[in-house]
């Protein structure tokens, strides 16, 4: 007996070794990132979020445009949805009837109150206004690239009132609906987060690897193009350039415009790093031992230099993502980006500063608390992600 | 010492030719705003109640020499700024840029130096003492605190402050200058007014710069103190904070002063939006107007490249200081 329970162990740590050197790289690093739990977490958070952003329109009961707007609920305080009070208990989550009065006595501003009599009821599953999943509208100036799809249209939404209106996070001064338009917003954050990342990506990755296989005089002539460019403060580039929008684009080619401008900028520090690692790379031996044994270019290319750097190219680009969005909200805060209908963080943000929004209406600030577990949630999975794709960090340690 | 000096000399043409390569940049911008300054001088008199034709917008742009192909009219820019520090006249304002920017420039690059400087300030030995220290709770809070550095963004810092500080002490901390300094002359008791007031822009400016350094000087200390060196120090018997100042401390300085340039670019980043908020009337408000609102490029393209030009500045000084200081550097440079 005392044999055998010392030779169990020897051999699942043997079982153990076998796997350890038998796993695929990506398996190695899927096993790294799991047993890393802020990472984890992280990566739940923001795939939730990735999801609210998707389904945005399902989950928001108002158009987070004027046309949601609550003309009888502005500038109102968040409102949650109670089981019970001193008249009882209900099965089904209600909220009071709102009513808004302005007379000599509130000085004519408009004063809300709640008739605590009057309940309304929260209902599941409800038909309002009509969405659609696909709905790309490109209207640039000429004709030529002009281009409408809508398709996958739906009426239906998590929840709604059966009379009247419910604002989670209060509405701002022209009704909407703060809850709806802020997830309206992240789904805005992530697809120009999205659209920003992959130009600079490909652009970086053009410059990038022209600079670190070619080596030699277009190396140095590129790095200090980037190098030029890298010095200029971004955000200030950013806004010149933003700027030039006419004003009478619409708001999904401004859309388009600004992500553009995002990736156009946005590519020389991930550029710079695929040069240096192309660089270093270049020279290692295996590259040379593939060459020995007669590998082609191509070969060589495919088989050794991009597996040797794809997980930090994924890396870098979940590390560029927050930096890509929070240029966005930047540029939409001071006016110069996205503008109604399309909702994005700095938009929302764009009235906050007034000392009337600070003293009175301070739920106008709760977007911002997604905006930092956004970014957080990004950061947080991109480090992990590093970690784990570095298959000498738990040597290090 | 000729090696030296032959470097200085070299870095200095490297950012010489950054320089002229940020003012095509900035240049071509100006370029891309429709309508150009003859036709805003003339769209102005028009304003006035003078009649216009094509001719006179013609004649208008012979006189600012508009009439000439670009590289010439980039030439004449760069060569007017360089050699006279003159940026021409903003067509909208129809003033000297460099009257209505002097000042104001000047208090928004004594903001972001002194943004810099606090945040290695805090960087420095936050970052030293998290790297020596085992308290996970302590690194773990560091750490923290430089992710929030990204996702919270200086303006959305500067906003949640005013929002506490209007909350809980009715004043909102906005503006650079109380209301008797504002037109003053420079004074102490108006430089005293200034500090009470800028203490605020200054630590929203170095907000997300501090969260960076300390993590990159943890991170170099890091590297640093595992090296053999420091054990052979410590086989010696230096101990405690002598043998960090003395020996790993010194080490990561180096890529420490080379990261000054690109937290200086970190923070003119967030300058606009901050200046935005917290209303300070310097050049990065002055930025946002010519920019959001009045479409003034040649004020708005004066302004990124001085702001350009200084951190092109730093880099070149922490170069110099790095091959004076880091003697690896400069047997490199020598050798």
């Amino acid at each position: 007996m005392g044999i055998f329970s010392k030779t169990k162990p020897a051999e699942t740590s043997q079982d153990l070794k076998e796997s350890y050197f038998t796993a695929s790289q990506g398996q190695l690093i899927r096993s790294r990132f799991k047993s890393n739990r802020t990472a984890m977490v992280a990566g739940w958070a923001l795939s939730t979020m990735i999801l609210i952003g998707l389904f945005a329109p399902f989950l928001s009961p108002y158009e987070p445009t004027m046309g949601g707007r609550d003309k009888s609920y502005e500038n109102g305080p968040p409102q949650f949805p109670k089981f019970w009070d001193e008249n009882g208990f209900s099965a089904r989550p209600f909220l009071y009837t709102t009513e808004r009065k302005r007379s000599i006595k509130t000085n004519f501003r408009w004063v809300l109150t709640e008739n605590r009599e009057k309940r309304r009821y929260l209902e599941f599953w409800v038909d309002d206004w009509e969405y659609s999943f696909i709905d790309i509208n490109i209207d640039l100036p000429g004709t030529t690239f002009d281009f409408e799809l809508k398709a996958l249209t739906f009426k239906k939404h998590l929840f709604g009132m059966d009379k009247g209106g419910i604002h989670l996070f209060g509405t701002e001064k022209s009704g909407k609906d703060i809850f709806s338009r802020t997830l309206h917003a992240i789904y805005t954050s992530l697809a120009v987060g999205t659209l920003g990342v992959l130009l600079s990506f490909v652009l970086a990755l053009v410059i990038g690897g022209v600079a670190g296989y070619y080596g030699g005089w277009i190396d140095s002539i590129l790095q200090m193009i980037t190098d030029a460019i890298r010095t200029v403060p971004p955000i200030p580039l950013f806004m010149a350039l933003a700027a030039f929008m006419p004003d009478e684009w619409s708001a999904e080619t401004r859309f388009f415009f600004i992500a553009t401008i995002l990736g156009l900028i946005g590519w020389p520090t991930l550029a710079r790093r695929i040069r240096t690692h192309l660089l270093s790379e270049r020279s290692q031996e295996y590259v040379l031992a593939a060459e020995l044994s007669g590998a082609s270019a191509s070969h060589v290319i495919r088989k050794h230099l991009l597996p040797s750097f794809t997980s930090y190219i994924i890396v870098d680009l979940m590390i560029t993502f927050p930096y890509v969005v929070r240029s966005e909200t930047a540029l939409s805060f001071i006016g110069l980006g996205l503008t109604d209908p399309v909702n994005s963080l700095g938009s929302l943000m764009q009235n906050v500063s007034k000392a009337d929004v600070l003293l009175n209406y301070q739920w106008y600030f709760i977007p911002v608390i997604f905006f930092i577990a956004f970014v957080l949630a990004f950061v947080f999975v991109g480090d992990g992600l590093r970690d784990a794709s570095d298959p000498y960090s738990h040597v290090k340690k | 010492m000729l090696k030296f000096i032959q470097f200085t000399i070299t870095r200095a043409f490297l950012s010489l030719f950054t320089l002229l390569a940020v003012s095509l940049i900035v240049f071509s911008l100006m370029e891309l705003v429709p309508a150009n300054c003859a036709e805003r001088y003339l769209a102005f008199k028009n304003t006035q109640g003078q009649n216009i034709t094509i001719e006179d917008i013609a004649a208008e742009e012979r006189r600012l020499g508009l009439d000439k192909p670009f590289p010439i009219r980039w030439a004449t820019w760069v060569a007017n700024v360089f050699f006279d520090g003159d940026f021409g006249d903003s067509c909208i304002l129809r003033l000297n840029i460099n009257e209505l920017l002097s000042d104001k420039f000047w208090i928004s690059l004594g903001i972001c130096l002194a943004a810099l400087i606090f945040s290695y300030i805090l960087a420095i030995p936050i970052g030293i003492y998290s790297a020596t220290t085992s308290n996970a709770v302590t690194n773990n809070f560091i750490r923290f605190i430089s992710y929030l550095g990204l996702a919270l963004p200086n303006f959305l810092l500067a906003l949640i402050i005013m929002l506490f500080s209007t909350v809980f002490f009715q004043e909102s901390l906005t503006g650079l200058f109380s209301n008797e300094f504002r037109d003053a002359v420079w004074s102490f008791d108006k430089f005293k007014d200034f500090l009470s007031r800028a203490w605020l822009p200054i630590f929203v400016l170095g907000w997300s710069a501090t969260a960076f350094a300390m993590q990159t000087v943890r991170a170099l200390m890091l590297d640093e103190i595992g090296k053999l060196y420091v054990t052979a120090a410590s086989a010696r018997g230096i101990s405690g904070r002598k043998l960090l100042w003395r020996y790993p401390a010194k080490h990561s300085l180096g890529p420490v002063i080379n990261s000054l340039g690109f937290d200086l670019n970190r923070i003119f980043n967030d300058l606009p939006v901050v200046a935005l908020i917290l209303t300070l009337t310097e050049a990065g408000a002055l930025l946002i107007d010519a920019l959001a609102r009045s479409n003034d490029q040649q004020l708005a393209g004066a302004i990124i490249f001085l702001l350009t030009a200084s951190i092109v500045l730093v880099n070149f000084v922490t170069d110099i200081m790095l091959a004076l200081m880091d003697p690896r550097v400069r047997q490199g440079l020598v050798g």
